[in-house]
């Protein structure tokens, strides 16, 4: 029964060592991510260049396909998200502007389909 | 032999052996079945293709607001060793594919307000653009997944954006002065366009969009810089209206324009057109 117990007990050292090793020393790494994996600042920060062109080109479409590079959420929720994110990390009154300009508009926005790529 | 003999024989490899499976089992789970997750990525690991998207992404907003500093930082966020070597780069790969949607000028022109040495190729400024019928990128690929010591990335820093982008956004273009020019040597029926901003200097850049009955053509300015930064042009047809609207403006900053008949030593050409643009 002793050496049973001592077994599992090196088992159990083994399995610590591992788990150890797995997450903490050589956790795996994500490369060639997809922009959908992106933290929230970045994602905020590439609706912001999307509204920014938004405001220069008028382009509804286009700028609901540039959005959607972000994942399979709706662009306007994808905006939204990008607005709450920049009132509460302090962008500036301009930056809040031009987000609230997109996600204002894509509440009303249809996909025609087609168009340009990114 | 007794029984406590033979098992003070096995010595500690049941020890070993133990430790070789939790080991394993811990690795199993760390690696394959609750590997850990990355949701949280940066921009430096994108795949190759979202970062040329990001990448050109910045191109377009610099566009949009002129604001170098904020191109910068997020060109940084790329990772790239030489930001304007790799938006030239890009720039390149566009250009031999046939740049069906006219974004290496946006490319280029981050580049040179980089400081990079910017050869403006002459396809470029003269090229008709395709209505655009690319799709977009299909399934989106899965991340490989790789061991290793070092997830930097993750904890990057993040650069804020600098605060100000261009204070007369949305300002309309006005026209300052529209002349015919009558001069043989020229092409016939040439439309040449200057932009400059409020304080009458030239900008690089700007898409315009050329417009007349049954079709348009985009060019941008800054693709001849031997005619200066602000300057692009188009060839008219003889007796048709043109009109010219400056993006971002929703409304053409002139309109029926056409080719003047000109005449000289006795004779009648075609002539053109000069017009100078620009922001009030």
């Amino acid at each position: 029964m002793d050496r049973w117990i001592k077994f599992l007990l090196a088992i159990a050292a083994g399995l610590a060592l591992g788990l150890i090793y797995g997450w903490l020393i050589s956790p795996v790494e994500y490369i060639d991510t997809t922009p959908e994996t992106l933290r929230a600042d970045y994602r905020s920060d590439y609706v912001l260049m999307v509204a920014e062109v938004y405001h220069r080109e008028g382009d509804l479409d286009l700028a609901a396909r540039r959005l959607a590079l972000l994942g399979s959420q709706p662009p306007v929720q994808i905006a939204a998200a990008a607005l709450d994110y920049g009132l509460s990390a302090g962008y500036a009154p301009l930056d809040i502007a031009l987000l609230q300009e997109l996600a204002t508009d894509l509440q009303t926005w249809e996909p025609t389909g087609g168009g340009r790529q990114p | 032999m007794s029984a406590d003999e033979k098992k003070s024989q096995r010595g500690p490899w049941y020890l070993l052996f133990g430790l070789a499976i939790g080991l394993g089992l811990g690795l199993l789970i760390s690696w394959g079945i609750a590997p850990v997750t990355y949701t949280d990525t940066a921009p430096v690991s994108l795949q190759t293709q979202f970062k040329d998207q990001y990448r050109l992404m910045i191109a377009r907003a610099y566009q949009a607001n002129g604001d170098v500093g904020r191109a910068q930082s997020r060109l940084a966020l790329l990772g790239d060793p030489d930001p304007g070597a790799a938006l030239l780069a890009q720039a390149d790969r566009l250009l031999a594919a046939g740049d069906p949607d006219q974004a290496a000028a946006a490319l280029l022109a981050l580049a040179e307000a980089l400081g990079e040495p910017v050869v403006y190729p002459t396809a470029v400024a003269t090229s008709t653009p395709t209505a655009a019928a690319t799709a977009p990128p299909g399934g989106r690929p899965t991340p490989t997944r790789r061991p290793t010591s070092t997830p930097t990335a993750v904890f990057s820093p993040t650069p804020r954006p600098t605060p100000t982008p261009t204070p007369t956004l949305g300002a309309y273009f006005t026209v300052i002065v529209q002349e015919e020019v009558c001069n043989p040597a020229l092409t016939p029926g040439l439309l040449q366009i200057e932009v400059q901003d409020a304080s009458r200097q030239p900008i690089a850049g700007m898409e315009i969009i050329v417009t007349w009955p049954g079709g348009q053509e985009r060019l941008f300015t800054g693709l001849k810089p031997e005619l200066g930064n602000g300057y692009a042009d188009f060839r008219m047809a003889p007796g048709v209206p043109y009109a010219v609207r400056l993006l971002p403006d929703s409304v053409p900053a002139a309109s029926d324009l056409r080719a003047p008949t000109c005449i000289a030593d006795g004779s009648s050409f075609t002539g053109g057109l000069r017009l100078l643009l620009r922001q009030p």
